[in-house]
Formats: structure tokens, sequence, C-alpha cells
């Protein structure tokens, strides 16, 4: 478990979803990264009922990562987050009058996983009730585990595949209590897809995209 | 057939020998095809009698001048040459089936290639005999014979020694915590935790570094059983890399006298690895080369290289 960073790529112009993956696999394979297999994130969106009246209503989401296949992660936006074996969604349905599912809103990336040297690279389609949203990029350097350490490491890195387009430092390792030099963890990793996926949700349908 | 074996065979007289065999086979067979044929058909039993006996005689005298000519030829033939003699890897050679069994020139082929190994070693140790090796304090090396079995004063260091040693220079240094086990007798083997980016394994002898592993911070150090794994290699590139070069480090900073000063320049050395993810290559000044990041630390002045980009 290294320090991961997820970022959303912009489409390249006058090309469609697909056509930019396969422009990032291509600069992905001129490095010499090897493909290994198959990756899927996704995101189900709970409403919490029986809230006092003129209270937001809270969302629960529940995250799957194929990394860990045998867990989920459960959290709120900004709160408290749980990490549970895969009989969590068992028992989502169990509390069906607590937690109401949302089923439109489930956003889902899946896509190829690289590998080149120490870093895992995964370039996956965003995707909402099957129409393509976005693309959706996560890179990790597994060796490290502070994010202070390598931030300018894994950003030459990206700069090499992704060009012109690189993110900036995720907010979720900024924001920690003791800064960019604690340990990052898997709770991390889905934070940043859950900010990418609320960021996609509210966008519009790209024009032209539909699947 | 072999050349180093005919020198005192007549090869003609022994293909007229073989021939001469085939002769008096076939008059021997030729003697008992008439005693199994029998009399042949005469008027009168005298003649049956007297032909039979006649042929009889003949097949029996060309026996006797096959076997006596057999007899002349087998002194002729001579004895194979006693000067080369190959004992019983020779008799080998003699009848094999040599494309299933291809014993003999497969050993001869190890023969040649033991003897080239043997002669390639013989220059190898005059070689590196050169230029002494050894880094532990050896007392009059000379005459083994005298002082056989005096052992360099340094390699017998007390434990508690060790202890000191280590305990001493683990404080000097505040981000690397340095962990002592003595899991097989009396080497020591250190754990060495430098930061959150590294843990190096070092096995000791006595107050000499034997061996170097590094991995990674989030990497297990423990084997099933609760041991330390002083042998399986980092799943990452950049600390194989590092083992790589620390285990230079450990061949290079050599002092036999003053083996403590040399575990602190070790000590010292490895520190250089907290930056290991921050700092650039000194001389291209990019962060990675090929995915891995500087993993060469000078040995005197501790900047950091990418492995291509040292001097």
């Amino acid at each position: 478990m290294g320090v991961t960073c997820v970022c959303q790529v912009p489409l390249a112009e006058g090309k469609s979803v697909q056509q930019t993956i396969d422009i990032l696999h291509k600069k992905l394979e001129q490095l010499s990264a090897v493909k290994q297999g198959n990756f899927t994130v996704d995101c189900e969106t709970y409403h919490a009922t029986g809230n006092a009246s003129g209270q937001p209503t809270k969302l629960l989401y529940v995250m799957h990562n194929s990394e860990t296949p045998l867990s989920c992660l459960a959290l709120f936006e900004g709160g408290p987050c749980l990490t549970a074996d895969g009989n969590f969604d068992v028992l989502m349905i169990k509390l069906k009058s607590h937690f109401q599912n949302a089923k439109g809103h489930k956003v889902e990336s899946r896509g190829s996983r690289y590998r080149y040297c120490d870093f895992l690279i995964k370039v996956g389609a965003v995707t909402m009730s099957s129409s393509a949203r976005g693309i959706s990029v996560e890179v990790e350097y597994c060796p490290c585990v502070v994010p202070g350490d390598c931030w300018n490491l894994m950003k030459e890195f990206m700069q090499s595949f992704l060009g012109p387009s690189i993110p900036e430092l995720p907010s979720v390792f900024a924001t920690k209590p003791e800064g960019l030099y604690v340990p990052a963890d898997c709770v991390d990793t889905m934070t940043q897809y859950l900010e990418l996926f609320s960021k996609v949700r509210k966008q519009q349908v790209l024009p032209g995209t539909t699947r | 057939m072999a050349d180093a074996m005919n020198v005192g065979v007549n090869l003609e007289a022994f293909s007229q020998a073989i021939n001469a065999i085939q002769a008096l086979r076939s008059s021997v067979t030729r003697v008992f095809d008439s005693l199994k044929d029998g009399m042949k058909n005469k008027e009168t039993l005298e003649g049956r009698e007297k032909v039979f006996i006649t042929e009889f005689q003949d097949n029996l005298q060309s026996v006797n001048r096959d076997l006596n000519e057999l007899e002349r030829l087998s002194t002729l033939v001579g004895r194979p040459s006693e000067s080369h003699p190959l004992h019983n890897s020779g008799l080998l050679s003699l009848d094999p089936v040599q494309d299933k069994t291809p014993l003999y020139s497969q050993l001869l082929q190890a023969y040649k290639w033991s003897n080239k190994l043997q002669y390639h070693a013989g220059l190898a140790s005059s070689l590196l005999n050169q230029q002494s090796l050894k880094r532990s304090a050896n007392q009059m090396g000379a005459s083994a014979k005298r002082r056989p079995k005096v052992q360099p004063s340094t390699l017998v260091l007390p434990p508690q020694y060790v202890d000191d040693v280590i305990s001493r220079i683990g404080r000097m240094f505040p981000d690397m915590s340095i962990e002592l086990f003595r899991p097989n007798g009396t080497s020591a083997v250190l754990l060495v935790t430098l930061g959150k980016v590294l843990k190096a394994i070092v096995v000791m002898r006595s107050l000499f570094i034997d061996r170097t592993i590094v991995r990674g911070f989030s990497e297990n150090v423990y084997s099933e059983d609760g041991k330390l794994d002083i042998w399986s290699k980092s799943n990452y590139q950049v600390f194989q890399k590092v083992t790589d070069h620390a285990t230079t480090a450990l061949l290079h900073y050599q002092l036999p006298q003053m083996p403590d000063v040399v575990v602190r320049s070790f000590m010292t050395w490895l520190r250089s690895y907290i930056k290991l993810f921050q700092t650039p290559c000194q001389r291209c000044g990019k962060f990675l080369q090929e995915g891995l990041p500087p993993t060469w630390r000078d040995f005197r002045t501790l900047e950091a290289f990418h492995d291509t980009c040292r001097q």
C-alpha cells in the first residue's frame, strides 16, 4: 500500500472517452509499462432516512475496490468511515428501513491496470448509469508510504504520460492533522475516488458520449 | 578405428583372419550337413559307404586346413598397443550404441571441461591473491602450520562489547533506530529502521558486517514463524537496488584494525537514505530514471545519484 493519487483527466480535443483512454494506454506502453489485468472501483449512495426535518439528508457511500476484493468501505462525506468485509452489502439490504439505496446514483470506474517499475497505474472510464462521464487515472507509488516524501517524484512520473494536465496535491493529504508526513492508507485512496465521483455526478452529461 | 590402439595391429591380417573364420565356419557346417544327409543313393552298399567316407574325409580336411590358416593369421594380427592405456574408460568406447548411449564422447567432454576449469581456477586464484581481500586483521598469516588455531583478534570480541558499540551508534542518529537480535548463536543481527523510509537487516560477524538486506517500511521483516526474515528480497525494485548498493558499501568501508569505525561509517552512509524519495539526482537533476529514484549515495560526499548517472 503506497502513496496514491487519483485524478480526472480531461478528454483530448475532439476525441471520445474510449479514444482518450486508448491514447493513454499507448503512452504507457511506450514507457514499457506492463498491463496486469483490470480493475473496478464503484460507489453506491444511500440516503439516511428518519432524520429530523430541516436537517439535510446524510448520504452514506459504500465503495468497493478490486484491489481489496474482500472488503468494502462505508463513509460519510467528510465524516467517519468504516472498513468492513464483503457481507456489509447484505447488511445494508437488511437496513433498508434506515438507509435507502439511490439506485440511479451508482458510479463506477472500470479499466486496465498497468505496472511500471514500482508504480501501479490504473486508467478507467467513469460511468454513471451506463453513460461514460469521464476518465479517472490512479497512480500509486508502492514503496513509499509518506505522501510528503514522494509527491515531487510522482508529479514527474505523471508528467511523463499525462503531459501538461498533472493534478495538484490531493486535498486529502493536505488536510491531515500532521500534514504530509503521515503514512498513507487505503482510506485516502477511496476518499479521493469519492471526491472524483461527486464531481462527475454534478457534471452535465458529456455531449455525444452516451454509450 | 582408434588410431592410438592399432599401432601393433596389422589390419590386413585382421581382415584375412575374419575371412578365415568365415571359411572355417562354413567347412564345419558342411561336415555336419553331410553327416545329416547320410549316404547317397548308389547301386551297391560298398559304393555308398565309400562315397560317404570320402566326402566326410574331404570335409574334415578342409576344416583342418582352415583351422591352420586361422592359426597362422592370428599370430600375424598382433596385440593392441599398451602405450596408451585407457583402462576402464577405454573399454567404454569399444562397443557402444552411439545414438542412444554416447557415454564415451560425453566422458571425454567432461574431462576436457574439468581440466579447463582447473586451469582457469588456478589463474583466477593467482590474480586474486595479489590483493589481500581479508577484512579482518590477521596476525602473521605466513606460516599456517605453526599457528593453526589462532583467530584474528578482532573476530573474537565479547558480545557485550558488540552490544555497547551498536547502542552507542544507535544513539548518535535520532531518526534511525537499531535493534539487536541474536537468533543464531553469537552473531548479531541488527534491524535498522530509518524514519518511515526503509528497514535494513544487517547480519554481523562479531563487529564485521557480513550481509545486509534492505526492504520497504511497509514490508514485513518477520517470517511466518516469527523470526527475522534475513533472506527474502524486497518486493520493490528500488529497495532491491538499495540492497545491492548497501552490499557494495559494506565491502567498501574496510579498516581491519578498527571495526567500530567501519560500522559507524556504514551507518552514516545508510542514514543518507532518509531522503531517498525526496532528493533529485545531482547529475541529471531529475527524480526518476527508468522508474527509479536516485539510489546511489557517494561514499565520501553522500550525494545522491541515479545508478546510471554515477561516475
